[in-house]
């Protein structure tokens, strides 16, 4: 028994006697080597301090590679030999550690910077590389919380040095000259290379975006810094040769602040280049009828709701009405005034006049013909005239759509489905000038109830047009989760996600990423010295870390990689673009294009039609800010 | 005509509708016709053109849009154009780049650069590392300089 301990007894000091040993090399190999271990540890406590990863250290070691190129040029010259330059290192490391005996810290410093600093700093990113994965898989630390207490410190850090990053004005432009889309500076990244800002490349908006985030998280910010960095990309791309910009935004839920938004978004999109920004309605028009027929009739059938069993009899005989309504001999209505007066079954007579099949179906309809009219009588003055024109989509550089999607839902919903038909009726115009087109509905969850967005989004890559959505949450998205997930999952240019309470759904299609899981055996409140370490699978975007994410934050995920990043503000550059070039003298101004679409020169003669009354009141006169309407006078 | 000079009013993208509101009030007050002198007619009628298509922030875009003769062109790419085209048009906007970034920063940047520079130049001299710093504060300079100026028109 005694000879049994006696020999545990000696394995333990042998032990000891070992670890004392490989200190003491190791605290002799660091000191010979003080400069390097002057600036690997001053790195590392330096990113451990404000939160930088272990690339942060390597991307600043391989900056500094020039220096160490000019140091050994300036040796070459003057030892000018082979052995002589190969010991210039050691020389130097001598004469500094001469000095430094001598208390002269100063020289001493300067002569061994430009190699201690570059391979000090590459040591420190590897030494912080090695301990925040051993943290991180549970293998280092004191105590059982520390893995947990770790990253949340860390967090906090990396979220302050993105914040002040923000602050720089170079960092963040619109674009940058690569033709790419800053979005914000990175607080973590995960399963992609870290860089301080993350950039969107300009393809990714053809291929469509999510964003999800609850109200007040900066989701405006967001979408107007990707709205005005997509058209000064576009606009950069114009000028080799691709078509024009034409930004479509939808703010499907309106209210007191929607106008100030929509005036933001103007200006900083004027900042990026836009020439002509239209809000509708307060501004400019759009016309419906500009529709091909055929899409206009069954545009505006969806427009009014239909029931199941019995009423989808008379929805039936409604959709008979409106094709022979729109499609009518002399050419489709120009106007709300024009169409509703096509549903008087007098006037269908006589446009079908010799056409039995038609007159047939019109006699078989012309019961319900009064009420079909009432009822688009009712929707299209709901609608408003803003949907009447004149006006088209090709006027404008941006348009910022107003929808009322909170006070008037059934209307900003008819409302929507008008304005994405004419969205996508002019990516698919071959006739008109081709442009390329970005679509964003922004709080989409006001009129996913029956807008079909699901169905633009997926034929959008084919049409060139981008599609981009946001909504408040994940239900948000559309009316069912088969829906939702026709969105969230076909949109290959990102998702990204705000701070929202339910962020799972989302956080599933970035995957998981393998790591290292360790378990301890604990003695007491402390580590014990067994334990074991398993491979496991881990979210690659943290639904915990998503819901704790602050104002301005937000995780994009993108091809199985999850990226935390502090959003910029968007903010154009505050020096004037280029101004116009002067105009000849004697030259008149060139006239602004007709707002009025023309008929088309293939489609059937257009029938003549009574005079169509003014819709609404006069517009305001000049001078009725001054003097009253009139002109003060009576 | 140009109704922004009707009006009194620069032509620049940043006008609100009071702005616009303001200076039509202050010239029909002058030159309303009803006035004991008889006004100026001439330039009532044009203040009132000028007014009736800038009163929103879509007319003054149109307007914009129409003193433009020619679409707005934005810089050029690196590659697109002759590399001593594009480093000249890159240093004639650097002045009003850093006045309207954070001078003040970058000057404090610079002086640093500077003074370890002049430092290892004057402490360590003749040694390789005194270039090799002053190349080290050169790239530092270049690197984070670029985060204090402004980002360039349009962009």
């Amino acid at each position: 028994m005694a000879g049994l301990l006696r020999t545990l007894a000696l394995l333990w000091l042998l032990r000891q006697a070992y670890r004392l040993l490989r200190t003491l090399i190791s605290a002799a190999i660091l000191a010979a080597l003080w400069p390097l271990t002057l600036a690997a540890a001053a790195s590392a406590t330096a990113a451990w301090a404000l939160g930088w990863p272990p690339a942060r250290l390597y991307r600043a070691a391989a900056r500094s590679s020039p220096v160490v190129a000019v140091w050994a040029l300036a040796a070459a010259m003057r030892y000018r030999a082979w052995r002589a330059l190969a010991l210039a290192p050691v020389r130097d490391w001598q004469q500094a550690t001469g000095l430094l005996t001598h208390g002269r810290a100063l020289p001493a410093l300067l002569l061994t910077a430009p190699l201690g600093v570059p391979a000090g700093l590459a040591a420190g990113g590897l030494w912080w590389q090695r301990r925040t994965a051993a943290v991180a898989a549970g293998s280092a630390g004191r105590h059982a919380y520390a893995p947990a207490a770790f990253d949340q410190r860390q967090w906090r850090r990396q979220a302050r040095a993105a914040r002040g990053l923000l602050a720089a004005p170079g960092p963040f432009p619109l674009v940058t000259r690569s033709g790419m889309v800053p979005a914000g500076a990175v607080i973590r990244a995960v399963g992609r290379r870290w860089t301080p800002v993350l950039a969107i490349p300009f393809a990714l908006f053809a291929r469509h975006m999510v964003i999800v985030g609850a109200s007040g998280t900066g989701k405006t910010n967001l979408m107007i810094r990707l709205w005005a960095g997509w058209y000064a990309a576009a606009l950069t791309a114009a000028t080799r040769g691709k078509p024009r910009p034409l930004l479509c935004a939808l703010d499907c839920k309106g209210g007191p602040d929607a106008r100030a938004k929509a005036a933001r978004t103007a200006k900083v999109l004027r900042g990026a280049g836009a020439r002509r920004v239209a809000i509708w309605p307060d501004d400019a028009t759009v016309s419906l009828w500009a529709l091909p027929p055929r899409d206009l009739a069954v545009l505006l059938h969806q427009m009014t709701e239909h029931g199941d069993g019995a009423a989808a009899y008379y929805a039936d005989v409604e959709q008979a009405v409106l094709m022979l309504a729109v499609c009518a001999p002399g050419g489709p209505p120009g106007s709300a005034a024009q169409f509703l007066e096509r549903l008087d079954p007098a006037w269908l007579e006589d446009a079908y006049a010799g056409d039995p099949a038609a007159l047939s179906a019109l006699r078989a309809a012309k019961a319900h013909a009064g009420d079909i009219a009432l009822r688009y009588t009712t929707l299209l003055g709901r609608l408003g005239p803003a949907l009447d024109g004149p006006g088209c989509l090709a006027d404008a550089d941006a348009w910022y759509f107003i929808l009322e999607g909170t006070s008037e839902p059934s209307v900003a919903e008819a409302q929507a489905m008008a304005l994405t038909e004419l969205i996508a009726h002019a990516a698919t115009d071959r006739t008109a000038e081709p442009r390329a087109m970005l679509l964003a509905a922004d709080d989409y969850s006001a009129v996913s109830r029956r807008v079909p967005l699901s169905n633009l989004y997926e034929r959008g890559r084919s049409l060139g047009l981008g599609v981009m959505v946001s909504a408040q949450s994940w239900q948000g998205l559309g009316a069912d989760d088969d829906e939702r997930y026709r969105i969230a999952a076909t949109a290959d240019g990102g998702l990204w996600v705000m701070q929202t309470p339910y962020p799972q759904p989302l956080t599933e299609l970035a995957g998981t990423r393998r790591v290292l899981e360790s378990a301890r055996k604990l003695l007491g409140p402390t580590w014990g010295d067994e334990g074991s370490t398993h491979l496991q699978h881990a979210w690659t975007a943290d639904p915990d870390l998503i819901r704790r994410q602050g104002v301005g934050q937000a995780c994009y995920i993108q091809r199985g990689t999850a990226t935390f990043v502090q959003i910029a503000r968007p903010r154009p550059s505050p020096l004037s673009l280029p101004a116009a070039p002067a105009r000849p003298a004697g030259r008149a101004a060139p006239v602004p294009p007709p707002r009025v679409r023309a008929p088309r020169a293939d489609g059937p003669p257009t029938l003549p039609l009574p005079a169509v009354p003014a819709g609404g009141p006069p517009p305001p006169g000049p001078l009725d800010d001054v003097l009253g309407p009139a002109g003060g006078r009576p | 005509m140009n109704p922004f000079a009707a009006l009194g009013l620069p032509a620049a993208p940043g006008l609100t509708d009071e702005e616009v509101r303001a200076a039509w009030r202050a010239l029909a007050a002058r030159t309303h016709p009803d006035h004991d002198d008889g006004g100026n007619p001439a330039a009532y009628t044009a203040a009132s053109a000028a007014y009736a298509q800038l009163r929103t922030p879509w007319g003054r875009s149109e307007a914009l849009a129409d003193l433009a003769t020619t679409a707005y062109v934005p810089p050029p790419t690196p590659g697109a154009s002759a590399p001593g085209t594009a480093v000249l048009s890159w240093l004639a906007i650097l002045p009003a780049r850093v006045r309207r970034g954070r001078p003040l920063r970058l000057a404090a940047r610079a002086i640093a650069a500077v003074a370890v520079a002049l430092l290892a130049l004057t402490v360590i001299p003749g040694t390789p590392s005194a270039p090799a710093i002053a190349t080290g504060c050169a790239l530092w300079l270049a690197f984070t300089a670029l985060a204090d100026i402004a980002p360039p028109p349009g962009r």
